[in-house]
């Protein structure tokens, strides 16, 4: 096992190329992702290594890409496909949810849907309505489908090498501000996978909680090293996959802290953060000194274009400060 | 076009046992409307009509080697690759045994990993893409020789997923077999509501792919188009659209009343053109097999059937404790973390 300073989006790219080379199972599809090596370059140089027959570009055609990929799943292929931004994985809703995630129910457990599919997603890029959008959300709600949200390069790999081994289907979040702007340590190695499921301490504390996933666990870190020399200890909870949720990890951080501020990029209706929320309201109620708080984005539609606009909707280590203070002081 | 006064293209012992599968899908769809209206069965999909056109398919196709996207009308064609009415009043009955679902799906979603009948949902044409994909992996895995088909009605095709599929097969040239069968109705809507042209094959031309139209109520020209399709694509040729027109002979499901949308004299002249009673005449004509041994055909399909119905209502339901059961695998190498797999 050798450890190697990576970005995420080369952290990515590696498990993907070293998943190739381990496993005649898997393979590659999505736009651009074979010639081009992605718009991201998250593919780049797979299709020389590994070949047309492994490494697929297809056509703009997202709900094809997701049935394709469900339909080589079920002959026993491990495929992994790219969907180009996660704003455009509606047009394959109904073949990630009606069709992956209830095959395995649907047949009592005849077929099974082993596939990946990975979407780069997320705001503060400049990317407007079409480009930053955060969508986990919508896919939590269906049991079947497993949804991870990397936000470490060493998780990057470890959780998408334990998402091609699983034998359901995985929607693999990849926030595109992180690809190149963050790095660090990567354990390489055939072993070296991070269980899906198990979520993160990034930081102990004693005051608050913030229990977060994805960018936010940055602005987290930011906001919790700005609030140390106010006083104000607090913990970072990186959920890392949000189902399955680790549901004891959210548990016991609020036992520790006795306040919790749930952060999110999504919009505040509807988010991932009212679960996070409930489940702390239904089970760690007794431990709470505060009520639960939620940080998210504002209800709109999308991120806007104009710098104001989109700076006014990220969620930034200095609103975090302001919550977590607030929060603090109850 | 092949026709029925065409050349002889199956064997004494393959029209016989065509005809045999025809009599006994009939027999089962008959006992489902029965059972439906008795409250015994909550939801039935009519195959009446489409005999000609399943079975006929089912003679290209190898049972349990080549893959089988089927769509909810397909009865006949699962027996045709071995399911049996029990199999089938099971699945319409809900039961645990049922070998589709065990008792999780409505009837008419016929699936069997064993057989390679691809289990599919009830949106409309986003089975083909599955088709297309395991194609696909045959073709990744050099797995020679084998092919996909995949079957729906004309209403599939004017759904986005259907024309993704074709896109992606014909710019592939993998080798699937697209199956229309084409019955003039998607619930109400007539064929000219739903396809801008005649003829479904006509659209093939912008796939790249070769489309045909069969009589769907032909047997041995389904049979014979089939084997074409089908000999294509194992020898790498790419995909057909085979387009077979056919007529349902009965409302779309038991929730539907079609005399909303069809007069009785064009249900009544499709009825005289019953694919069984066609093919047995031809197998009396050109076969030479005595009208006294279809009697017994039909005979032995209503005592099966009877059998099946027995079966299936003794059979225990699946029991409430099981509700959650196969939402996720189990990760290989993991430590049991039961709490998230059952809430998640």
């Amino acid at each position: 096992m050798t450890t190697t300073e990576q970005t995420l989006l080369e952290a990515i790219r590696g498990a993907m190329h070293d998943a190739l080379a381990w496993d005649a199972r898997v393979v590659v599809l999505g736009e651009d992702v074979a010639v081009k090596g992605g718009v991201f370059l998250a593919t780049d140089g797979l299709l020389e290594r590994f070949g047309a027959l492994r490494v697929i570009d297809m056509p703009i055609a997202e709900a094809g890409i997701v049935g394709v990929a469900i339909g080589m799943a079920l002959h026993g292929l491990r495929p992994v496909a790219e969907i180009q931004f996660a704003d455009y994985l509606y047009p394959a809703i109904d073949q990630i949810l009606n069709e992956a995630a209830r095959m395995r129910y649907r047949s009592n457990g005849d077929w099974n849907c082993p596939l990946v599919i990975r979407a780069p997603f997320g705001g503060g890029i400049h990317g407007a309505l079409y480009h930053s959008q955060s969508v986990e959300a919508l896919f939590t709600s269906t049991p079947g489908l497993k949804v991870v949200v990397p936000a470490t390069p060493h998780d990057a790999r470890g959780l998408l090498l334990a998402a091609i081994a699983d034998p359901d289907p995985v929607l693999f979040l990849e926030h595109k501000r992180l690809y190149r702007t963050l790095r660090g340590p990567v354990a390489t190695g055939q072993g070296a996978t991070v269980p899906l499921g198990v979520a993160a301490c990034r930081r102990p504390g004693r005051d608050v909680s913030i229990i977060t996933y994805g960018a936010m666990v940055h602005e987290s870190l930011r906001a919790a090293d700005a609030l140390a020399h106010e006083g104000v200890d607090l913990e970072v909870i990186d959920l890392r996959t949000l189902v399955p949720l680790d549901r004891d990890a959210v548990l016991a951080t609020v036992r520790r802290t006795g306040r919790a501020l749930i952060v999110s990029e999504d919009n505040l209706t509807g988010g991932f953060a009212g679960e996070i929320a409930a489940v702390i309201a239904e089970h760690g109620f007794a431990d709470l000194d505060a009520p639960v708080r939620r940080l998210a984005a504002p209800d709109v539609p999308a991120v806007p274009f104009s710098e104001t606009l989109e700076d006014a909707f990220m969620v930034s280590a200095a609103k975090i400060m302001t919550a977590a203070r607030e929060l603090a002081r109850y | 076009m092949g026709s029925d006064d065409g050349p002889p293209a199956l064997s004494a012992a393959e029209a016989l046992s065509a005809y045999t599968v025809m009599v006994q899908a009939r027999a089962v769809d008959d006992r489902l409307w029965q059972l439906s209206r008795q409250g015994r069965a909550h939801f039935v999909i009519t195959s009446a009509g489409h005999e000609a056109t399943q079975v006929g398919m089912a003679l290209a196709i190898r049972a349990g080697h080549d893959y089988v996207v089927p769509y909810y009308r397909d009865m006949a064609l699962v027996l045709a690759l071995g399911q049996t009415p029990r199999d089938l009043l099971l699945h319409a009955m809900g039961r645990a045994a049922d070998p589709a679902s065990g008792g999780r799906q409505m009837y008419g979603h016929f699936s069997s990993r064993a057989r390679r009948i691809v289990s599919g949902s009830s949106s409309v044409g986003s089975h083909l893409v599955h088709a297309v994909g395991l194609a696909f992996a045959l073709r990744i895995g050099g797995e020679r020789d084998t092919a996909v088909v995949t079957s729906f009605g004309e209403g599939a095709t004017a759904e986005g997923a259907w024309h993704e599929a074709l896109t992606i097969a014909g710019i592939q040239r993998l080798p699937v077999v697209f199956v229309c069968e084409s019955n003039q109705y998607a619930i109400s809507m007539p064929h000219h509501a739903e396809v801008p042209v005649a003829d479904v094959a006509l659209k093939a031309a912008g796939y790249g792919m070769p489309g045909e139209v069969v009589d769907g109520n032909d047997l041995r020209a389904v049979a014979l188009a089939m084997r074409r399709a089908m000999a294509r694509a194992r020898a790498d040729g790419g995909p057909t659209l085979l387009e077979c027109k056919t007529y349902r002979l009965r409302p779309h499901s038991n929730a539907d009343d079609d005399r909303r949308y069809r007069a009785a004299a064009e249900v009544d002249a499709w009825r005289a053109r019953d694919p069984i009673g066609r093919f047995g005449e031809v197998l009396v004509r050109e076969y030479g097999v005595a009208p006294a041994v279809l009697a017994q055909i039909a005979g032995q399909a209503r005592a099966e059937v009877d059998q099946a119905t027995l079966d299936a209502d003794a059979a225990p339901a699946p029991h409430p404790a099981t509700i959650a059961d196969h939402v996720f695998g189990t990760v290989a190498g993991a430590a049991p973390r039961s709490e998230d797999q059952r809430h998640a």
